[in-house]
């Protein structure tokens, strides 16, 4: 990845930014590498197996890396949607980040199947030899949405009880969701307590649910929820529901525009109203 | 499992006559809260299933709200506020109408019967609209019978009559520490 | 230390027998909503059984401590506030063909939990359970028990360790319980035939495992201790997410938070719930005061605690080497690196 690890040694040297967030080789695989010293950008790769999602590391409730000073970070097209709502909704300036757009031939999961960008256009700067952009296919996930939409109440209902039941409260997926940026998260409320702190169904049950509701229109879909979970819980099928839900009602749809307003804040006069009386 | 918090019933089947759904309803102050207190004051007849709690706005009702009454015992949950346009607060259930319309499709994608679950805009001079969707609301929830599945989410809950006091109804207190428990 | 051959069909009539004696048998079970991926699961019969397949995901650790777990009823009174006792549920078990990395670790735990309060819930359900280990052939590059004293052969905190052999099982009898165990179904057991290819199993594995990060010194505790401030954490910090993730899969790993929860008007429950020290708000007072405010002073908690705090206070390392944290990481933070890191440091 010689482009990249140059423009980061650019970046490093003439002291456009004092870290250059990126990706590593680690003992398990490739894993996020922050890059301080310009010797060290031999370190910065980029392939198939960069599944993370870096922007998450920009979020401020990241105190400790908020004083390593200005950023450029690697960001996947999946990526650059979440700096796009970071800075959306005002957590990060966009002149104090710099974004290292890279091209991505897909990341082997299940969500880069139905997944159209190859190039991020919220970039200062593009690396990674071109791709060509893929044919859309159906992925497994939405699959399974389909098989569930077909069942029952009761079904469905044993299906989110037999996964839900598994959540054991880490809060892994709020923890490196870079949308999850609220500094004292609802679920950690006390006075009153809303959402029960108990690992059972029933507590499980409302936390997952609000998580999700305070995703909609939000999430970008970085898959990465479900990859912190260890408890493989397929937290991604309910955030795609929802997404389907504000796509169909709201004409909105995950985005790497900062200037597109977000749809759950916003409304329109001829919002579709036909499950009410 | 069912643990009912329920005043005991000899049965609890879907359309079972003992049956008696507990709805909650979360109403805007302005209007369904104003077309309510009409439909009692025109001694309009309408089942009392229903226990309301006033907001000033449907803008004010977290999905948490609609969660916790299932989690508390509600059967069946209405939400009702201005029309769209007569918001006092201008706006406020324009915000609420798209969260409501995530929130149901979000419910019934986890499984709970759509008919749980009730929306409405009801005016302040709409009484009669708002017995139509009380007893709506009572007998779709009737029909579907006791929320039973949320009370049995919590594995390892005590039995209900154990919590509540013995002059209440609950249990008589239990008198040795080494006493088995299901 | 006497043993034994079991063969596979034994095995199975072996699992028959404890059945049919009212015991729970919990052991490794392919499970479908993971992919076919291993878990801890109840049996009812040994064909549910994945010997000898993946390290399960989760830990022995929700057998003794529960995700969430009742500790009392209340209930308003005339005069204030009942409360109902609830005697913990312990019912009799065998953990059979669990990895030495998992057995282990409730053996480190009853140091915390006798320690200067006896946890009633906690050793109710200790004693209740028999451990049947399944020596390990070493997992992959993350496992690292020999590095902290244990091992793929190692037999700490089991009562019998089941060697995969020719035709069955190696036993070997660890402790008095697991003799209990055996002879009473001792026709299942047969005299030990094939005690080499079980040493050579056992050496074979370990040798596996020490490639891969070697013999924590004595000197670490102290070191750590010593240097607090060292700038190691900062770095180490920063790809930790703070998500708990590790926590949630680690053996060792026992912080809990306890809570009141409320059911019906009248009454409710206090729990005890599965904590982490990863988040914001594990030590977050009253008064707005957070003495761990950022990630790097909540990871330097975890290696800490782990490699120096229980050390110096217990005598042993609060971690097996399982390696489940390094797999579990969504941020790479991998322990087996870490500890060489330090190690060398250390000096």
């Amino acid at each position: 990845m010689k482009d990249l690890q140059d423009l980061a040694q650019r970046l490093l040297v003439d002291g456009t930014v004092a870290v250059v967030i990126g990706y590593e080789r680690g003992p398990r695989g490739a894993r996020p590498a922050f890059v301080q010293r310009p010797e060290d950008v031999e370190r910065l790769i980029f392939d198939a197996e960069c599944v993370q999602n870096l922007a998450t590391y920009l979020s401020p409730r990241r105190r400790h890396l908020l004083k390593l000073g200005r950023k450029a970070v690697v960001a996947k097209p999946c990526d650059v949607r979440a700096i796009a709502g970071l800075v959306r909704e005002k957590q990060v300036k966009r002149d104090e980040v710099v974004v290292i757009g890279v091209r991505c031939p897909g990341v082997g999961e299940d969500r880069c199947v139905t997944c159209t960008a190859r190039e991020p256009r919220l970039a200062d700067h593009l690396v990674g030899a071109a791709v060509a952009a893929p044919a859309a296919g159906e992925s497994q996930r939405d699959a399974k949405l389909r098989e569930l939409e077909a069942m029952t109440p009761a079904e469905r209902w044993n299906f989110w009880q037999a996964e839900l039941s598994r959540c054991v409260r880490c809060h892994a997926c709020r923890e490196i969701c870079p949308m999850c940026q609220c500094d004292r998260c609802v679920a950690s409320k006390t006075q009153p307590q809303w959402i029960e702190s108990s690992p059972h169904a029933r507590g499980n049950l409302s936390w997952q649910l609000t998580r999700v509701l305070h995703q909609a229109g939000r999430c970008v879909d970085c898959g990465e929820c479900e990859r912190a979970c260890p408890e493989g819980i397929p937290l991604g099928l309910l955030l795609r529901k929802v997404a389907e839900v504000v796509d169909r009602r709201f004409d909105f749809r995950p985005s790497d525009d900062p200037e597109l307003p977000t749809p759950i804040g916003a409304y329109r006069l001829d919002d579709p109203q036909e499950f009410i009386l | 499992m069912s643990k009912s918090t329920q005043p005991s019933t000899p049965s609890s089947a879907p359309g079972d006559v003992a049956f008696e759904p507990r709805l909650t309803a979360f109403v805007c102050n302005w209007c369904t809260y104003t077309g309510a207190d009409l439909a009692g004051t025109s001694r309009l007849q309408m089942a009392a299933n229903v226990r309301i709690i006033r907001l000033p706005c449907t803008g004010r009702i977290d999905p948490l709200f609609v969660v916790k009454a299932f989690e508390r015992g509600a059967d069946g949950v209405i939400v009702s506020g201005c029309h769209p346009a007569d918001c006092h607060y201008t706006a406020g259930n324009y915000h609420a109408r798209r969260r409501f319309a995530v929130l149901q499709e979000l419910l019934t994608f986890l499984g709970v019967e759509p008919e749980r679950l009730t929306f409405s805009w009801v005016s302040a001079s709409e009484g009669a609209k708002w017995a139509d969707v009380v007893n709506g609301a009572t007998e779709r929830v009737r029909a579907v019978g006791p929320f039973a599945a949320y009370r049995a989410l919590v594995a390892d809950a005590l039995p209900a009559d154990e919590l509540q006091p013995a002059a209440r109804g609950g249990a008589p207190r239990a008198t040795t520490a080494t006493e088995e428990r299901a | 230390m006497t043993a034994h051959h079991l063969s596979r069909k034994e095995l199975a009539s072996w699992v028959a027998d404890l059945r049919g004696r009212g015991l729970r048998v919990v052991g490794p079970v392919e499970e479908p909503s993971r992919g076919g991926a291993a878990a801890y699961r109840e049996v009812s019969s040994a064909d549910e059984l994945a010997l000898g397949g993946g390290l399960p995901a989760r830990s022995l650790k929700e057998q003794f401590l529960p995700p969430t777990e009742v500790l009392f009823g209340f209930r308003r009174s005339r005069d204030g506030v009942e409360l109902i006792d609830t005697p913990p549920r312990a019912l009799a078990t065998v953990l059979l063909g669990v990895r030495p990395c998992d057995a282990a670790a409730p053996e480190l735990l009853d140091r915390v939990m006798g320690w200067d309060y006896r946890d009633e819930p906690w050793f109710a359900r200790r004693e209740a359970t028999t451990v049947v280990a399944l020596a390990c052939p070493g997992v992959d590059e993350s496992c690292f028990c020999t590095a902290v004293g244990l091992g793929p052969d190692d037999s700490r905190g089991a009562d019998l360790v089941l060697t995969p052999v020719k035709g069955g099982y190696h036993v070997d009898v660890v402790t008095p319980k697991g003799e209990a165990l055996v002879a009473a179904s001792s026709a299942r057991f047969a005299a030990p035939k094939h005690a080499e290819a079980a040493a050579e199993f056992h050496r074979a594995a370990r040798e596996k495992v020490e490639r891969n990060v070697p013999r924590v010194g004595e000197g670490m505790a102290a070191w750590l201790a010593g240097n607090f401030e060292h700038e190691v954490f900062s770095r180490l910090a920063l790809r930790c997410h703070g998500c708990g993730a590790c926590a949630a899969v680690c053996p060792t790993c026992h912080c809990f938070d306890i809570v009141d929860e409320p059911e019906g008007l009248f009454g409710g429950v206090r729990r005890r719930n599965w904590d982490t020290c990863q988040t914001a708000v594990f030590t977050l007072h009253g008064s707005g005061h957070n003495p761990r405010p950022e990630q790097n002073s909540r990871f330097r908690q975890r290696v800490m605690h782990k490699f120096s705090i229980f050390p110096r206070r217990f005598g042993e390392t609060l971690c097996t080497g399982c390696g489940r944290c390094a797999r579990a990481c969504p941020g790479g933070v991998d322990l087996p690196e870490i500890v060489r890191d330090l190690e060398e440091l250390v000096g």
